[in-house]
């Protein structure tokens, strides 16, 4: 067993190794101190140990400090039993079905106990999960998976043909209130059952994204049974495939999760077969974070995230504590700047704006080295991002004189720039909610930076709702807003025209508010194009547009960060959505 | 204590209850009018947060379920109505009766803020009583630490006792356990600052009580020193600290939101900040009003303890009547 596990390290490290390039590369630069990612950093420089590879090297990635060539004793013997205790800092999920709604906190407890019909591998390629194998017609209208045999939900239904179309029925429901789910599923038109094991989709329009969409934890196949209780009984305690069930949930105390013990599910990238080691889970909720910290190095807790740059930084100190790095993938942290009015609908006031911001100095001290500076409209974690590092250089002279020309030469008293009496004002609403503190203050190192070359950045901090409001409303010229998805499609749900305006609700997805009918083409053909090449080059177009265009300022990876205690051996990230997975995982107390 | 009961006349009771729903339904009134005025969709947070993307089908279908698409005095009127028939309504974001979640958050808020009124009046009473009648510097020594305690904000304490406790000695866990060692910290937090006020009222009574006559006279008798301090000279000093317990133990509920989110606790205080965050009217104005509800109780308790402690209070308080 042992030796087996090991291979698999092995395999997987050399897959690492050879993370391709995006074929179209001619704009991607890659700098040399780039570490791979999503990656697990060991405090301290020590023998690797095996159950420490098992996290890294499945995820795939780099070891700092390390020496190679590690010994391996008995000792590292994944052991079976134990509780885990996970404390996580997002809010406590209202509901943990995450068809319904569908965020992250949803994402990160629903993958103990929820499976999707395909995942992804380190380097991004789609293997099998539920779905054994998949084919696509080539009009990319007609797709059929077939599932994998054997396999039955925990309340003894058995995973079928018909389970699936129960699920995508579930999502498409409005009474069910996904927005996540949903809007994935949008060119699916129908199902069909070819057989027991064999589901048939069709689509509306050809849909690259669509085995992306489907990794997700938001689009996770639950039992058709347990589905038709009425919707507070399934958020209670939706069932599904997973290698854990959920047992209870005390409402802002814990959830209570339990090996499944007839598991046959693993995804594809699993290091073992059979049923987890750990005999159970509990996942509570700490969210101030000096507590989560606290209560890890107190040992009351295994596993905490939403570590935050100074914790990350203390735990780097302690040989005890073990650092996982797992970048959120869709798009990169940024700064939207709002073309779709004035002074930001001027792409030289933007480029001005850009290169008056001395961003990588800040970041790098109020980050604490946790945080790398990214070029991209993509997590690097995306294999088509193009990274574009000369966009993005400070230089208040440059945008001094970008100024000048653009009409934004005089100075008022207080030193700011006007045209026509106006003075050059960047409205800036901050959500406290989703901007962490060690942002909120690089956003005022912004805005001291840009004020030197005259532009005047009003922050207002607000919650969420409040935040919505001022979106909704038109009234911002920058903003900073996260958003998680599997694939480069992300970009067309950020950049494509038609989502400037905005839903009766008032949201929209497209801040910068990009309105440009090229762009729009080359996402919906990227988007509706079954050949991997095309598909590239297409998005790698696409983001040149974007970045070029000045719309964005990429700050970093959605940050990420989980802190293990030292007992936790083999606890990975899904490289999906970057949730934790501790189907592997296994206590050495 | 039958006897004790009756020196509380009904109409004091009635006055009370009267004014008690008076508040209760100002209360209700101020609160859902401030988390309605803030600007703010809850249709948006029910269904969203960070990252997720909301359709306009799934907003229409809340907003209806919820009844946000009516007018918001149309809102009020109905809050109101169920508020007067006992039910709290349904919370926009937890999927539960508000009732059932006050119900199974008020006990640990309860829990903790009993201890801790009950572990500052030790406190309190020790400091006090160990720094009275044992010269000066005793006295400043008393006085300076209850100054000190009293100035001491929820949240530095909290995270220096983490720090010292947790982190440092290993000795306490941070976050709330099964057993009762995860009380101990957010009890001091919370008992600390207050036995500080409450040492402050105590000393100042117990010296005049100690410099008064009965007490003089209760030293002639040949009562002992000890005697003195606990049977006639602390009945006296306790008074002002009893009245001021019931202002305490609100202050308790609201710092019952500091703590228990640094200390990871289920409870009221939690909810309410949860709720704030997210719009979610009906659990702030459920919470609030159980808050009111049980200050309004403890007030109640206080002056009936008064009463029972001092009888001369209830002629004063109820005026001809007593």
């Amino acid at each position: 067993m042992g030796l087996d596990v090991i291979d698999y390290w092995i395999a997987s490290n050399n897959a690492t190794a050879a993370v391709p390039e995006p074929s179209t590369g001619e704009t991607f630069l890659k700098r040399d101190n780039r570490m791979p990612r999503p990656g697990i950093v060991r405090s301290t420089p020590r023998p690797l140990t095996v159950a420490l590879a098992a996290g890294a090297v499945a995820l795939g990635l780099a070891l700092t400090g390390c020496t190679a060539g590690s010994s391996v004793t008995g000792n590292d013997t994944p052991q079976k039993g134990g509780t885990l205790t996970y404390a996580s800092g997002d809010a406590e999920p209202t509901c943990l079905d995450p068809h319904v709604g569908g965020n992250y906190p949803q994402a990160l407890v629903s993958s103990q106990f929820l499976e999707s019909l395909v995942s992804l591998d380190s380097d991004g390629t789609v293997i099998p999960w539920l779905a054994d194998s998949w084919t696509v017609s080539d009009d990319g209208l007609t797709w059929e998976f077939t599932l994998r045999d054997g396999v039955s939900f925990t309340d003894g239904t058995p995973l079928d043909a018909a389970a699936v179309q129960a699920n995508i029925a579930h999502l498409q429901d409005p009474a069910t209130g996904s927005s996540t789910g949903y809007l994935a599923l949008a060119k699916v038109t129908g199902t069909e059952a070819v057989s027991d094991s064999v589901v048939r989709l069709t689509l509306s329009q050809p849909d690259s994204a669509l085995l992306e969409s489907l990794s997700q934890p938001w689009l996770a196949i639950e039992s058709a049974t347990a589905l038709e209780r009425s919707q507070d009984e399934n958020c209670a305690a939706p069932v599904g495939t997973g290698p854990f069930v959920v047992e209870s949930w005390a409402k802002q105390n814990a959830i209570t999760l339990v090996r499944n013990d007839d598991y046959t599910s693993p995804p594809a990238d699993a290091a073992h077969e059979g049923a987890a080691y750990l005999e159970s889970i509990t996942w509570r909720f700490i969210p101030d974070s000096a507590s989560r910290y606290a209560a890890l190095q107190a040992g009351e807790v295994d596993v905490i995230d939403n570590a935050q740059p100074d914790t990350i930084a203390q735990a780097s100190s302690s040989d005890s504590i073990v650092h996982l790095d797992a970048p959120r993938p869709g798009a990169s942290n940024r700064i939207e700047l709002n073309s779709g009015k004035a002074p930001f609908d001027d792409v030289a006031v933007r480029e001005a704006f850009i290169r008056s911001t001395d961003v990588d100095a800040a970041v790098s001290s109020l980050f604490q080295g946790s945080a790398e500076r990214s070029y991209s409209a993509l997590s690097s974690v995306e294999p088509l991002g193009v990274s574009r590092p000369d966009l993005f250089e400070y230089d208040p002279d440059a945008a001094a004189d970008l100024l000048d020309a653009a009409g934004w030469a005089e100075k008022d008293s207080e030193g700011y720039r006007t045209k026509d009496g106006v003075r050059l004002t960047v409205v800036f609403p901050v959500s406290t909610n989703q901007s962490i503190p060690a942002e909120q203050s690089l956003f005022e190192q912004i805005q001291a930076t840009a004020k030197e070359t005259g532009f005047d950045v009003q922050l207002t901090k607000l919650d969420l709702s409040s935040w919505y409001t001022a979106l909704g409303s038109n009234a911002y010229d920058a903003v900073s807003a996260p958003y998680t998805k599997v694939g480069p499609d992300v970009l067309r749900i950020l950049f494509d025209s038609s989502a400037i305006q905005p839903a009766p609700s008032g949201y929209f997805a497209n801040h910068a508010q990009v309105n440009d009918p090229e762009l729009d083409s080359l996402l919906a053909q990227a988007n509706a194009t079954n050949d991997a090449d095309t598909r590239a080059a297409l998005y790698a177009d696409a983001q040149d547009i974007v970045l070029e265009g000045y719309y964005i300022l990429p700050l970093y990876d959605q940050q990420n960060h989980f802190l293990l205690g030292s007992a936790v051996q083999g606890a990975r990230a899904l490289p999906t959505v970057s949730t934790p997975a501790f189907y592997d995982a296994w206590l050495k107390r | 204590m039958a006897e004790a009961l009756t020196r509380v006349p009904l109409r004091f009771v009635a006055r009370r209850l009267g004014g008690a729903v008076f508040v209760l339904w100002a209360v209700a009134t101020l609160t859902f009018f401030a988390v309605r005025l803030i600007p703010g969709d809850p249709a948006e947070a029910i269904l969203g947060g960070p990252g997720s993307q909301t359709s306009p089908e799934a907003l229409a279908a809340v907003r209806a379920e919820y009844g946000l698409d009516q007018p918001v005095f149309v809102q009020y009127l109905s809050q109101l109505g169920r508020l007067a028939t006992g039910d709290l309504g349904r919370s926009y974001a937890l999927n539960m009766d508000v009732g059932a979640l006050v119900l199974s958050q008020l006990g640990g808020t309860l829990l903790l803020a009993v201890l801790s009124l009950a572990v500052a009046w030790l406190f309190a009473l020790l400091l006090a009583t160990w720094s009275t009648g044992r010269g000066r510097l005793a006295r400043q020594i008393g006085s300076g630490l209850e100054i000190i305690a009293a100035a001491l904000p929820h949240f530095w304490l909290a995270t220096t006792l983490i720090v010292v406790f947790s982190v440092w000695w290993g000795v306490l866990p941070p976050i709330s356990t099964a057993d009762a060692r995860g009380l101990v910290l957010p009890v001091l937090t919370l008992a600390i600052p207050l036995a500080g006020f409450l040492g402050q009222v105590m000393r100042e009574s117990l010296v005049a009580a100690l410099e008064s006559p009965f007490v003089l006279s209760a030293r002639a008798r040949g009562e002992s020193e000890r005697g003195v301090l606990w049977r006639h000279a602390l009945r006296h000093a306790a008074l002002p600290a009893i009245s001021l317990s019931g202002w305490a133990f609100g202050s308790l509920i609201s710092g019952a939101v500091i703590v228990e989110t640094i200390f990871a606790r289920p409870g009221l205080g939690r909810s309410l900040l949860n709720a704030v965050t997210v719009r979610d009217v009906p659990v702030v104005i459920g919470v609030v009003m159980v808050v009111a509800l049980v200050y309004i109780l403890m007030t109640i308790l206080t002056d009936v303890a008064s009463r029972l402690a001092d009888p001369r209070t209830a002629s004063i308080r109820t005026g001809a009547g007593g």
